[in-house]
């Protein structure tokens, strides 16, 4: 899971291996605050899956790659 | 993983983010006040949940996501000290799990032209970049130190 300078660098990086999925630097910020926001929290319990896949879900990071099961 | 379980992981998280590195179960011990073998017995099913991540051959702390306990490509600076990173989302993720603004160091896999990155107020200073991730969402934990 990698940040690059701009989608011609992912697929030069790939160099021909099948890709997985690029998105915006700005998806990514929303993600991370989104999955690891409550994570130093006291109160904190492990996400169910349901809520992970809901988080994707809302950011638009859909279909078969971003399915948890 | 019950509630104590819990708070063993709360305390590691803790020690973790106070120290800027990870924590040994010696030291995670101390201050729970258990023996370093209940500490390491308590991670283990931490890590069977997928809370943690333990290092196979050594039982030591190699991930409290999103802070990885080895160096990695991602330094994070924030709140005044500094962790690596597991990877990019983590790195955002660092930030998020402190509610602070924060720097990510790194650098691009292809170019390996350095990035530095401001997150402020949740969002990134640089709108250009991409994430790339490689390994389909289900597949994550097969691997996790790969994904």
């Amino acid at each position: 899971m990698n940040l690059f300078r701009s989608e011609e660098h992912v697929e030069r990086w790939l160099a021909g291996r099948e890709p997985g999925a690029t998105t915006s630097v700005t998806t990514l910020c929303a993600l991370a605050h989104a999955w690891w926001g409550d994570r130093l929290s006291p109160e904190w319990v492990p996400h169910t899956g349901e809520q992970n896949q809901a988080i994707l879900d809302g950011l638009g990071l859909t279909g078969p790659f971003w399915a948890l099961r | 993983m019950d509630g104590r379980d819990l708070e063993l992981r709360r305390a590691t998280y803790a020690l973790f983010v106070r120290l800027g590195r990870a924590p040994s179960a010696a030291e995670v011990g101390v201050e729970v006040g258990l023996p370093e073998a209940d500490v390491h017995d308590g991670w283990g099913r931490l890590h069977d949940g997928h809370a943690l991540v333990l290092d196979p051959a050594t039982g030591a702390l190699r991930m409290a996501n999103p802070f990885s306990a080895v160096p990695t490509a991602y330094r994070v600076e924030a709140d005044g000290r500094s962790w690596y990173a597991n990877c990019a989302w983590d790195a955002f993720g660092i930030s998020a799990a402190l509610h602070v603004d924060g720097r990510i160091e790194t650098a691009c896999p292809d170019c390996g032209d350095p990035i530095l990155v401001e997150v402020r107020d949740e969002r990134s200073s640089d709108e250009s970049l991409v994430f790339h991730c490689l390994v389909p969402a289900a597949r994550w934990w097969e691997d996790i130190v790969f994904t």
